[in-house]
């Protein structure tokens, strides 16, 4: 009964009768993807030809491009006041972006509680909480701004609301996707001790989803501090603001300076983040102090 | 004392847990045994009320527990502590933490919640530590503890919820043997010491006659042995582990692991 190991496979007659399904050229699979690759390539072709794509205008606009990054250099605030503005403008604008994401994290924590499959209330009170999460997440930050701008009128605090309002979508979603990732054993052990639904939460759930929900929120201060820039230009505070007025001043000096200052910020927020978060994911592999 | 009566558990169309009567009485030490898949989990889960009953009762001290919701299933669960085959801690806590989860049903919710744990807690809960030699890890992370540590964790979790019942299910099936020693010499000083009553459930039979005064056999969901360790014959374990008249190589097995064992192992 022994098979030689030479052996194996050998009786190919034989496996591909009882195997047909693993022998056989599936051509209906290829099919269906050159039908996509050629579906796509049409789709692409159709909306350069649409959207009036011309290579005309690139070639001019490169031009023009380049007058303007000359009247650009050197970069300049042209006045110590302004150069303050500036820099208080760019920390108001950081602020926003702290303020909003963690106002966001703090709402997103228990509707993302309820929105878990292994967290929620009741099956109805998931489905609503999901579907208002979506809801949410399906408005940009933009249009979020201009909202809160028309109800609480122009500044930070709208900026503020502006980025709270549209992370809570995106919070909840992530938040409660974690909780239901989350290991099954050890809430079953708090439950066994007789804990209650809180202990459960706190002591099963809230230990291995922290680093992971951490993380996402460093992560989405991060980007917030490039939106908080463009919500800006509509009304709602920080650097945004003094940009959209210098470019309509045609101040192109100004310009420039202002947009070294944005990717200073955003270069040095990125590093400080990377290394919080990695702090955070590192010391979850170390013993607590 | 503990009394199951015509206790089932169906999970869809599969009894898990089928007609079940029993009584476990006060400071015993049962071995429940058979194959995997009989339904011993579950009786366990059942007893703790991890997992509710489809009929029968039961019943602790003359209280009927089968129905208990709140606090007082909170209680109860409290008073059967559960030790589980994956250990249950929160790995990512420190081992003092996991200790006091013990703790829970005796503590105020805000305290507790925010770990303002008392300091008769805390010294039960490294008391218990010690009795099994863990104190030294009480401020390490539970995760880089080796299998055998983190379920002598999960003992002394058990053991600060001052349990009446003690429900292991199948405590050392993912242990060493030098660990499943220890992990069943803690059971056996408790059962000895505090006068804990402990159901185990154990797939090894060897273990089961050496630690066990008496031992219930399930298959199928159903009680098919009750007995105690003597009266465990071949032919009944044959029987529990639905053995063929040809498994010969199994039955082998299972006797040479058992002549295998040391003598004061098996007494
Ligand atoms: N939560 C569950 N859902 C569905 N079936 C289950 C569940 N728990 C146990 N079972 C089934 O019940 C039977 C008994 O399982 P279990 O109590 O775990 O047996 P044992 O612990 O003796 O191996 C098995 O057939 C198992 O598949
Ligand atoms: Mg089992």
């Amino acid at each position: 009964m022994k098979a030689s190991s030479q052996g194996i496979g050998s009786d190919l007659p034989a496996l591909k009768a009882r195997y047909p399904e693993h022998f056989a050229a599936s051509w209906t699979k290829r099919a269906a993807v050159v039908g996509v690759v050629t579906v796509l390539s049409g789709l692409f072709l159709f909306g350069f030809w649409r959207l009036d794509f011309s290579l005309d205008r690139i070639l001019s606009g490169i031009g023009k491009l380049g007058t303007l990054v000359l009247l650009m250099l050197p970069p300049n605030p042209g006045s110590w006041a302004k150069f303050f503005t500036f820099i208080h403008a760019l920390a108001e604008t950081v602020a926003i972006a702290f303020l909003g994401t963690l106002l966001a994290a703090l709402v997103a924590f228990p509707i993302g509680l309820v929105a878990a499959r292994n967290t929620t209330v009741n099956r109805l009170v998931q489905f609503a909480s999901r579907r208002l999460l979506d809801g949410i997440r399906g408005i940009d930050t933009l249009i979020w701004a201009l909202l809160w701008i028309n109800v609480v009128g122009l500044g930070p605090f709208a900026g503020v609301l502006a980025i709270m309002t549209s992370d809570i979508g995106t919070f909840g979603k992530l938040f409660s996707e974690a909780i239901e990732a989350a290991d099954r054993k050890p809430v079953e052990g708090i439950i066994s001790t007789g804990g209650t639904r809180l202990h459960q939460i706190r002591f099963g759930i809230l230990p291995q989803v922290f680093p992971v929900i951490a993380g996402q929120v460093l992560y989405f201060f991060e980007s917030n501090t490039r939106s908080g820039t463009i919500i800006g230009i509509v009304g709602a505070g920080g650097i945004g603001l003094h940009l959209a007025e210098q470019i309509r001043t045609l101040e192109w000096q100004a310009v420039s300076f202002l947009v070294l200052l944005i990717l200073v910020m955003v270069a040095v927020i990125d590093a400080l983040s990377a290394r919080l978060r990695r702090a955070i994911i590192g010391r979850s592999q170390q013993p607590p102090m | 004392m503990l009394v199951i009566e015509d206790l089932s558990r169906r999970f869809g169309q599969k009894t898990a847990v089928d007609r079940v009567s029993l009584t476990i009485e006060r400071g015993s030490f049962v071995g429940v045994i058979g194959r995997s898949g009989a339904g011993k989990s579950t009786l366990l889960r059942l007893v703790n009320r991890l997992v509710d009953p489809s009929a029968g009762r039961i019943v602790y001290d003359g209280v009927d527990v089968t129905h208990l919701r709140g606090k007082s299933l909170r209680d109860w669960r409290a008073r059967c502590a559960m030790i589980f085959q994956q250990f249950n801690l929160v790995g990512r806590l420190d081992v003092m933490t996991n200790v006091l989860m013990g703790r829970l049903s005796e503590t105020s919710g805000q305290r507790s919640l925010l770990k303002l744990w008392s300091a008769q807690d805390k010294a039960m809960a490294l008391s218990a530590l010690e009795q099994f030699d863990m104190a030294g890890f009480a401020a390490q992370r539970t995760e880089q503890l080796s299998g055998g540590q983190q379920q002598r964790v999960a003992i002394a979790r058990a053991l600060v919820q001052q349990p009446d019942i003690i429900l292991a299910d199948e405590p050392i099936a993912s242990l060493d043997p030098r660990n499943t020693r220890l992990v069943m010499d803690a059971l056996a000083k408790i059962n000895r010491d505090y006068g804990i009553t402990v159901l185990c459930n154990l797939h090894s039979l060897d273990l089961a006659r050496a630690y066990c005064d008496r031992l219930v056999g399930m298959s199928s969901g159903q009680v098919v042995f009750d007995g105690g360790p003597l009266d465990l014959t071949e032919d009944v374990s044959r029987r529990l582990y639905g053995l063929e008249a040809g498994d010969v190589l199994e039955i082998d097995h299972i006797e040479n692991s058992r002549s295998s064992l040391p003598a004061a192992f098996a007494a």
